[in-house]
């Protein structure tokens, strides 16, 4: 186990800046999350930590180490790829004991560790097949158990759950959630799925565009998003968002809706800016009437998509709602629970 | 349905008589291996001889065959191992670097591929005499491999293409060194394109006449596609056993892509469509 410092990390692909100014710390068996959309550079950056990709800019510490210019293997740690990166011609026996094998440790202690983490995952009987004859969701548990035979300082995981059904990635995410839990090893794991990231990470780390947009626990990046962009990927469905002024003490939006402010909303009359809500916040009975465009219930829930004005707004409710296309409806929310952000710059107000 | 049922049976008549057309030199050459030394030319023809007899094989197995047999082992062997060893080198760097001037390069390995032999076979004549070569193994198995390694390098990098770079980076982030990365995970793993590029290389060296001609000078050295030469003389042709010598030259050839031809298909397409 070891701590992993991220400081002012840079990359560049030629002239192209893939990663500026990273700076991110994490503890001794801590279970980090980076999260993004496609092309953030949440990747790139594991890959950097890997050592498959040289590092431009900055420092990269492992255990209080520079690793800088460390290749992968003196880094002491493991990393499951999305795609599994079984080696094909191995049994899983041999797959999970390649390392140690390279490492050269004794064949009992290596046949002693493959099964120790083979029944750990539930593979001791599966141990002599090869990968073509697995399940995508047993290829999965193979690589994980590749990469905690080794018992490095630090797990990598690259969009591991991805190939997987939607299922399957849920029992999987609980099965490395489980395993984090008992080898407490300091985690690195990238996904695009924002539901993946709240409900697995001790922290999350959200990119876009090449930096990093906030750092927090899950529930501070739901309750407190730094900005429009962090307000806008977490949480499912994502915020509604409002251009508009303050006018009286109000929020009074463009599409002619007038909102309540919430109490440590730091703005001044007459200021421009955005204002979000959350669709799972949105109650019935309020002032704001919104005309409804299609009705979504799943049994536990009615997702109502709405015309406020020109503009589509999302509630959800936790109740059945009897509306039909064509239906005003008149909504409404807590103030404590919806969001300012400054119109020029998105960073909460 | 009618015209469906129709149309396969056109499809299925134009593919034996394709097949026919193909093995009828085949069936030839077997028949006349077979015939006596008075039948080949008898009228009306026969396509398959009346009296079948071994005795043409008894003949052409005599020991210059089996030294020209020995002979064409040595060269296809030596020049299959080392097409192959330095078509994988060659190969994986292709593969692997993101260089422009990969592009060039693979685009220069086109280009020599493109010369016909006879128009190389002047200036290779040139090297193999300064280099005091000629008439010994080295000379054949120099000039095979230069014919046979651009479309080697080009088979292979094809396979190569396809394996997933993930392997190579999860072997070393397991510790392995970029040696062993190759040994144990991506020549593994390339065994169908290294078999293909081998097939390849066995048959074009195997058939190979003209360098073998003209670079070899006795008996002792001559591979066999020179040595059915010695069938053909200045007053008239042994067809005989002309052909149950090619018969014996050919079955090698045709029994290894018998039992490999599924490589070599897979080989011939490698990276022709994105996977």
């Amino acid at each position: 186990m070891a701590t992993v410092e991220i400081t002012n990390i840079e990359k560049y692909y030629g002239g192209y800046h893939a990663l500026n100014d990273i700076n991110v710390d994490i503890a001794d068996g801590e279970f980090v999350v980076l999260v993004g959309p496609s092309g953030c550079g949440k990747s790139t950056l594991l890959q950097m930590i890997a050592g498959l990709e040289t590092i431009t800019g900055g420092e990269l510490r492992i255990g209080g180490d520079v690793v800088n210019y460390l290749p992968p293997k003196q880094r002491d740690i493991a990393m499951v790829f999305q795609n599994y990166a079984l080696y094909p011609h191995m049994t899983v026996g041999q797959n999970m004991g390649f390392s140690l094998r390279i490492r050269r440790d004794p064949a009992d202690e290596i046949k002693a560790k493959v099964e120790r983490a083979a029944k750990i995952l539930n593979l001791d009987q599966l141990l002599d097949r090869f990968p073509r004859e697995l399940s995508g969701g047993q290829r999965q548990r193979v690589a994980m158990g590749r990469a905690i035979v080794r018992e490095p300082q630090v797990f990598l995981f690259d969009e591991p759950l991805s190939n997987l059904d939607a299922k399957l990635r849920l029992s999987m995410r609980t099965e490395i959630k489980e395993l984090h839990q008992r080898l407490k090893t300091t985690t690195i794991y990238v996904t695009h799925d924002q539901d993946e990231a709240m409900t697995m990470a001790d922290r999350i780390v959200v990119m876009n565009t090449g930096v990093v947009s906030q750092i927090g626990a899950p529930l501070d990046l739901y309750d407190r998003p730094a900005n429009t962009f962090v307000a806008g990927f977490i949480g499912s469905p994502a915020m509604n968002f409002m251009d508009g002024t303050i006018q009286g003490g109000k929020f009074q939006a463009a599409n002619g809706s007038s909102w309540a402010l919430p109490s440590d909303a730091k703005v001044t009359e007459g200021q421009r800016c955005t204002f979000g809500v959350r669709p799972e916040f949105v109650e019935a009975g309020g002032d704001v009437a919104a005309k409804v465009i299609v009705t979504e219930p799943t049994g536990s829930e009615t997702q109502i998509v709405a015309d406020m004005g020109g503009e589509h707004f999302t509630c959800l409710f936790n109740e059945r709602i009897a509306a039909q296309p064509g239906d005003t409806l008149k909504i409404g929310a807590d103030p404590e629970k919806c969001h300012v952000f400054d119109i020029e710059t998105g960073l909460r107000l | 349905m009618n015209a469906s049922k129709s149309t396969r049976v056109i499809q299925i008549a134009l593919q034996i008589a394709l097949a026919a057309f193909v093995l009828l030199p085949f069936f030839w050459m077997i028949s006349v291996s077979l015939k006596p030394a008075t039948e080949p030319f008898a009228i009306p023809a026969r396509l398959w001889p009346q009296d079948p007899t071994l005795e043409n094989y008894v003949t052409a197995f005599r020991p210059e065959f089996r030294t020209y047999f020995v002979n064409s082992m040595i060269v296809s062997g030596a020049s299959v191992v080392i097409t192959v060893v330095l078509g994988l080198l060659a190969a994986y760097s292709f593969s692997r670097a993101q260089l422009l001037i990969i592009t060039v390069l693979m685009g220069g390995v086109v280009l020599a591929q493109m010369f016909p032999h006879s128009a190389i076979i002047i200036p290779f004549y040139k090297m193999m005499r300064a280099a005091d070569l000629l008439n010994t193994y080295a000379s054949l198995i120099i000039a095979y491999v230069s014919v046979t390694l651009p479309v080697a390098v080009w088979m292979l990098r094809g396979f190569l293409l396809k394996l997933p770079v993930s392997l190579e980076e999860a072997a070393a982030i397991d510790g392995a060194s970029p040696l062993r990365i190759f040994c144990e995970i991506v020549v593994p793993l390339a065994r169908p394109g290294v078999i293909a590029t081998a097939v390849y290389v066995l048959i074009v060296t195997w058939q190979e006449f003209l360098f073998a001609l003209s670079f070899t000078s006795t008996k002792e050295m001559r591979t066999l596609p020179v040595g059915l030469n010695d069938f053909i003389g200045q007053y008239g042709i042994r067809y005989g056993e002309l052909m149950a010598s090619s018969v014996m030259v050919s079955m090698p050839v045709i029994a290894v892509f018998f039992f490999l031809q599924r490589y070599f298909v897979a080989g011939l397409t490698a990276g022709a469509v994105k996977g």
